[in-house]
């Protein structure tokens, strides 16, 4: 069994494009000022993690297992 | 969205009906000379042919740029401090006014701040029902006793424009004129005074609207952009004119296309057509897979405001670049068999809404608007197949692609 994933995003960047929210609502949420925040990191399987970090617009999210951050594009 | 000066735009016209006349066998395909220039090199500079003609480069401009690569248009997309937005300035600027398209770093972040909330999906659910439906359901309320229709001119060519224009709020009587204005602005590029006349009429019919809902405001955008506050900054009347010119453009032509696009992708498959009209929770990746694969808006345009390189070729300062979305979403070293329509594959990243700071703004509201229009005709007219008497239909066109017609036949009812 692997670690879960860590879903990190970097408010510098964050244009709050939605694009996260899209493709995984269980674990993104749009704040009031426009920031994706990180509701449940676990509550979305990693592929759909996986489309979610790679379509965002700005790079802004990163998915880290075990405090190791994973390369985009990474398979499993 | 690409501007008419670089551009072949003669898929630019907004009617498909007419654009049928103008769409030539040779552009019914661009992909295999994509993939062709792409496995040369995935950046070319110089003028380039994908069968309509290569434009004249102008030889007191730096040599325009084309890119045919995912990653190099990523590249490009994500560095906007090398490659500016500002290239819409000329044909676009002078059209629709200075708009967000057009703007670079800091301005457009702060002018994207202010619209930004009326896009949100959270706040679009309102519309979605009481609207996005009731149009959907009001244009095929005219066809579903006949057991037959051709749904780009009975359904996908109509339902953006009446979806803005009630967005908007605009009252019954004014839709036609509105959607008239509509199409000569989108085609200015067939029709240029057509199109600076239909812009200028359009700014006097806002300012009219703007006026009335300042003194009643109601549920609707333009009320919500002349109240919108960022930070201690307001809209200028100017640039609310501008962006609502914006988003005709910008928000009619590319969701009916998208829309005919996954609609002609599902009827010819029919095991991915019955995928969906089993699973509606296959909607997000059958709509992204569509576009993908056949974006509606197939180039997008920056400028160098540096020397520089890409995938190992020089760009020359203040050169014109041309980022091919289709081009990129077909990319092989990136996707496999990327010819083909597969809601199923595992890569689901594309850009045909662009990438970067200036990624679609309406994208929510382009997949809740073509998702309310596929469940609606599912709900409809059962599962409807293509009309096995007529031609069948293709996507054409260059700068803008969609099918020209499809027609369909379903149990009347
Ligand atoms: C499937 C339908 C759509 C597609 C394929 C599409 C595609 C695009 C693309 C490729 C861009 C990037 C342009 C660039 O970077 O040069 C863009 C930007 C934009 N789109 Fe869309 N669009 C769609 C629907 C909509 C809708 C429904 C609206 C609004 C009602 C809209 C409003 C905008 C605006 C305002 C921008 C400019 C954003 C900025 O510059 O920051 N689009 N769109
Ligand atoms: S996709 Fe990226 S830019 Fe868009 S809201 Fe999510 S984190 Fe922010």
């Amino acid at each position: 069994m692997n670690e879960p994933l860590d879903v990190k995003i970097d408010w510098d960047r964050c244009m709050g494009s939605g694009n996260c929210v899209f493709w995984a609502p269980q674990t993104f949420d749009l704040s009031e000022d426009g920031h994706a925040v990180v509701i449940d990191a676990s509550a979305t399987d990693e592929e759909r993690l996986r489309i979610a970090a790679e379509g965002c617009p700005v790079g802004a999210i990163s998915l880290w297992r075990g405090g190791v951050e994973l390369p985009a594009g990474e398979e499993s | 969205m690409a501007s008419s000066d670089t551009a072949n735009t003669a898929a630019a016209a907004f009617d498909p009906y007419e654009l049928k006349d103008v769409v030539s066998g040779s552009i019914r395909d661009p992909y295999p000379k994509m993939h062709e220039l792409r496995r040369e090199c995935p950046v070319h500079t110089g003028p380039i042919d994908l069968g309509e003609g290569a434009d004249i480069a102008d030889p007191n401009r730096p040599a325009p740029v084309t890119v045919f690569g995912f990653d190099e248009v990523v590249q490009v997309l994500r560095d906007n401090g090398t490659y500016s937005s500002s290239v819409y300035e000329g044909v676009m600027g002078m059209v629709m006014g200075r708009t967000i398209l057009q703007m670079d770093e800091p301005d457009h972040r702060i002018a994207r701040a202010m619209v930004a909330p009326s896009f949100r999906s959270k706040v679009l659910e309102r519309w979605e029902e009481e609207l996005v439906a009731v149009v959907v359901n009001e244009l095929i309320d005219s066809f579903i006793d006949r057991g037959h229709a051709d749904l780009v001119r009975e359904v996908t060519f109509n339902f953006p424009a009446q979806v803005i224009a009630r967005i908007l709020g605009l009252p019954r009587a004014d839709y036609s004129n509105f959607q008239r204005w509509a199409i000569e602005l989108t085609s200015v590029a067939a029709n240029w005074e057509r199109g600076v006349a239909a812009s200028e009429a359009l700014r006097a019919y806002f300012a009219g609207v703007m006026e009335e809902r300042r003194a009643a405001p109601g549920d609707d955008l333009i009320s919500d952009l002349v109240r919108v506050e960022v930070e201690g900054s307001t809209l200028s009347d100017e640039e609310i004119y501008s962006f609502l010119r914006l988003l005709l453009p910008a928000g009619v032509e590319t969701t009916y296309r998208a829309t005919g696009n996954l609609l002609l992708a599902l009827l010819t498959d029919r095991s991915q057509f019955d995928a969906l009209y089993n699973d509606r929770t296959l909607y997000p990746q059958a709509f992204e897979e569509a576009l993908r694969w056949e974006p509606p808006v197939t180039v997008i345009l920056r400028r160098a405001m540096r020397d520089t390189t890409l995938a190992g070729v020089h760009i020359e300062a203040g050169a014109d670049i041309a980022l091919l979305l289709g081009a990129a979403n077909r990319d092989e070293r990136k996707y496999t068999d990327p010819d083909r329509y597969d809601m199923f594959r595992e890569i689901r990243q594309h850009v045909g809404f662009g990438f970067g700071v200036h990624v679609c703004l309406g994208m929510h509201l382009a997949r809740m608007e073509s998702r309310v229009a596929i469940n609606t005709l599912f709900d409809r007219l059962g599962e409807f197949t293509l009309d096995p008497d007529a031609e069948v239909p293709h996507i054409a066109g260059m700068a803008f692609r969609s099918p020209l017609s499809l027609p369909v036949v379903f149990a009347a009812r």
